[in-house]
């Protein structure tokens, strides 16, 4: 199995991968549609955010329309159950499940069937499909650059 | 047309004087002879602004134009123009800038916001999707720069992009600029001021709508192409790492780096304010335009001594030449510090350095009185002085007054023979290349800009013999291998390479995408034959590459055409007295601009204008499809 991880301190803003996420699912570009978003923060910080697979989303259903895949371990929506109610928007503690504002559906990254395309367009290599044994050490130095960065940004050490 | 690929697919109009919002389909027949971005908006402008318009009246436009690829994976695709009659120049005006306003405007569903009448009070435009408001801006008016925007985010939506003015444009300098997304610069022409003349603070977009492909299966192959070439460009370029920063070195070096309001093209200091030096001690990170491939904007901050700055996108190569070298300024912190107040106050840097240089060497020949300066210091090589200037342009005080008018009417202002050191060609200050230690070719592109003295529109023609880079343009006819880029004597060759590279780099503005698409060497350059197949399959519009090329002329023509109807004739096609005079010192010591007459001869010839007016003959507007115009410019001669 493989996991979707970000390198923050590689990320230029540029949202490339938001286009290609809204064109892998819908063959249109849109932002909205996006299953990825990158937040810019003014002072120093762009960081690409994303869904984890973690599942808290799958018991918050209400109609069982969330599974995980076998093979990629990605939680997946199963649009002709979903009813939209919103519960896994309320139960995802990152805000990266939404509800589609034209098919009243939710979308979620469901990591392209194991070949994500976000992670193609990247021009600064920020995004990395690794392996899971790989992951965890990628996640441990992205966790604490990113706070790191969040520190010195927002006046760290100076309050 | 009933579908729209590429396309958003409609233009929305607002007039402020009556309040009126009216939602347009695009016109079929003008995307088929004009394709889009300044293409489009050259055709409204034609028919909508009429010959005297003052740029400051409510007839005039204000059209913020996005191409069919803007917001796509095309991988220079964040990019847009701002369209307007200029008050630096009384003739056409664009600017272009970069960012996220263009994008955001596509996917609310406008390929257009087309700006006309004049507010009562100052307000600010909110768009999202569907709805479009005008809103009270009393409460921003007087604000910087970074304060409306934060203040409208708050207001609107925190994803929102803001394109907005400062001070400078609310006071009506003519080369205010609309600052986009903070950091990001409408600058050149005066937009901010006519926006200021509309009593428009700013406009905020947020889009969630779609862009679609025509041709999805040739479109993703193509793509997959310009990506190569983008990020051949990326590996190839110093503006991934340095920023446009990075060529500070290599054309000073080359004696191309204009100094000391242009009486030489050398800087001994240049290694002090170069992108080496940006990037070592004040880069936090590379930030990007939308869906951009290199990054090239800079994110830095000065932490420590007298010019402390906020992060903020910093200093680019026409910022550091003009507000550095121009001036003697080696201290990069001080640029960087100016640079900031300039987004801040909203004024466009090249200008405001051209304007401080003429100042300066005005002072120092004597023909600006110790009663005039006021408390200016007005020194080569003083920090202060560039501070303190941009400060007085940007609210009007004292000698800022005069010089805000921009270098030529200041220079009128002053008179005593201050329009011999003025260096401006039809009212635009000239930025930081020079036809004498760069290439003759912007002896040309100089002369007959559209806009006036400009490196970038239609394209830096310098990129045949300075850059020595064919842009796939050898099938079109571009002489093969370049001539010297001092050489006067080959003129139709140079005129031949001008015209081209001119229409190739039209392409940019008229398809949405930024120029450095087409910079960039074999196999790094969006050559006309990719942007065609590109935008075919992207619009489903079948398009080959002499097509897009044509266009293009159409468009350069049309624009022609419009300052042809304000009056501009052979005689306003002329380069300031300074860039006939020798440089002074550095590699390029000696060399000055001999041969311009027939430069530009050679030049109306290719471009099949009329040899003794630079009008464009009636046979080639024919040929062009622009018979509607034939009327207009023939009847009042």
């Amino acid at each position: 199995m493989k996991a979707l991880i970000a390198l923050p301190d590689r990320c230029t803003g540029c949202q490339r991968c938001t286009l290609a996420c809204s064109y892998a699912h819908t063959k249109t570009y849109s932002p909205s549609k996006s299953r990825i978003w990158v937040i810019r923060l003014e002072r120093k910080i762009d960081q690409p955010i994303f869904c984890n697979q973690c599942g808290i989303c799958i018991s918050a259903c209400p109609v069982n329309a969330l599974s995980r895949d076998k093979k990629t371990g990605a939680i997946i929506v199963n649009e002709e159950r979903c009813i939209g109610c919103g519960y896994c928007v309320n139960a995802c503690p990152w805000g990266v499940i939404i509800i589609d504002h034209i098919t009243h559906k939710a979308i979620k990254c469901d990591l392209c069937g194991g070949d994500p395309a976000c992670v193609k367009e990247c021009p600064e290599q920020a995004l990395w499909f690794v392996d899971i044994r790989e992951a965890a050490k990628f996640k441990r130095g992205a966790t604490v650059k990113l706070l790191s960065y969040y520190y010195r940004a927002y006046g760290g050490g100076k309050e | 047309m009933k579908e729209w690929y590429g396309y958003a697919g409609k233009l929305v109009r607002i007039n402020l004087s009556s309040g009126k919002i009216v939602k347009e389909p695009l016109d079929g027949a003008i995307v088929r002879e004009y394709l889009g971005g300044v293409g489009y908006a050259a055709k409204i402008m034609w028919d909508e602004v009429k010959r005297g318009t003052d740029p400051y009246s409510p007839e005039n436009l204000l059209i913020f134009a996005t191409g069919p690829l803007t917001g796509t994976l095309f991988p220079f695709s964040g990019s847009y123009d701002l369209v307007f009659k200029s008050p630096l120049t009384g003739l056409w005006g664009e600017s272009r800038a970069g960012g996220f306003f263009g994008p955001q405007l596509k996917f609310a569903g406008y390929d257009f916001l087309i700006i006309s009448g004049r507010a009562e009070k100052p307000v600010y435009i909110w768009i999202e999707d569907d709805k479009v408001e005008i809103r009270d801006a009393s409460h921003l008016w007087g604000k910087g720069i970074h304060e409306t925007t934060r203040i409208i985010l708050k207001e609107t939506d925190e994803n929102a992009s803001v394109a907005c003015i400062g001070p400078a444009g609310e006071r009506l300098v003519r080369f205010a600029c609309v600052i986009v997304d903070r950091d990001r610069a409408f600058g050149r022409c005066g937009g901010g001021a006519v926006m200021g003349s509309k009593k428009i603070k700013a406009v905020a977009v947020s889009g969630h709508g779609e862009i679609r492909v025509a041709k999805p299966e040739l479109y993703e192959r193509i793509l997959e192409e310009c990506k190569q070439i983008a990020e051949k460009f990326k590996k190839t370029t110093v503006f991934a790492q340095y920023g446009t920063a990075g060529i500070v070195l290599p054309l000073n070096e080359a004696g191309a780096f204009p100094t000391k309001n242009f009486q030489t093209c050398y800087f001994e200091h240049a290694e002090k304010i170069s992108g080496e030096t940006l990037a070592r001690d004040y880069l936090i990170k590379r930030r990007a335009c939308f869906a951009c491939w290199i990054g090239c904007g800079r994110h830095v901050e000065v932490v420590s001594g007298p010019y402390i700055t906020p992060p903020f996108e910093g200093p680019e190569y026409e910022t550091i030449n003009m507000l550095g070298a121009q001036l003697l300024i080696d201290d990069l912190r001080a640029i960087i510090k100016a640079n900031y107040l300039c987004n801040d106050y909203g004024i466009d840097t090249i200008s405001v350095g051209n304007c401080i240089a003429f100042a300066i060497e005005a002072f120092e020949k004597g023909l600006i009185s110790s009663d005039m300066k006021g408390e200016l210091p007005l020194e080569w090589g003083n920090p202060d002085t560039l501070l303190k200037s941009v400060e007085a342009i940007a609210f009007r005080k004292g000698l800022g007054d005069i010089l805000a008018e921009g270098v030529k009417r200041a220079a009128e202002r002053i008179g005593n023979g201050a329009k011999d050191i003025a260096v401006h060609v039809k009212g635009l200050e000239t930025p930081a290349h020079d036809p004498r230690g760069t290439s003759r070719s912007f002896a040309i592109q100089y002369a007959v800009g559209n806009r006036g003295g400009c490196h970038t529109h239609p394209n830096w023609t310098g990129l045949w013999d300075f850059g020595r880079i064919d842009a796939g343009l050898i099938s079109h006819g571009l002489p093969w291998p370049p001539i010297s880029r001092f050489d006067e004597e080959h003129v139709k060759e140079r005129a031949r390479a001008v015209r081209l590279f001119s229409l190739h780099g039209l392409c940019a503005e008229i398809l949405g995408f930024c120029r450095f698409a087409v910079e960039g060497g074999v196999g790094a350059c969006m050559t006309p034959k990719i942007l065609a197949d590109f935008t075919s399959s992207l619009t489903g519009l079948d398009i080959n590459e002499y097509q897009l090329l044509e266009v293009s002329e159409r468009v350069l023509t049309l624009e022609r055409c419009f300052n042809v109807r304000e009056g501009v004739t052979k005689c306003d096609d002329r380069l300031p007295k300074r860039l006939f005079e020798p440089i002074k010192t550095g590699p390029t010591k000696g060399q000055s601009v001999r041969n311009f007459d027939k430069l530009l001869e050679a030049y109306y010839e290719e471009m099949a204008w009329d040899v003794n007016t630079g009008i464009p003959t009636k046979e080639k507007l024919q040929q062009l499809g622009l018979n509607f115009v034939i009327s207009q410019i023939y009847q009042q001669k």
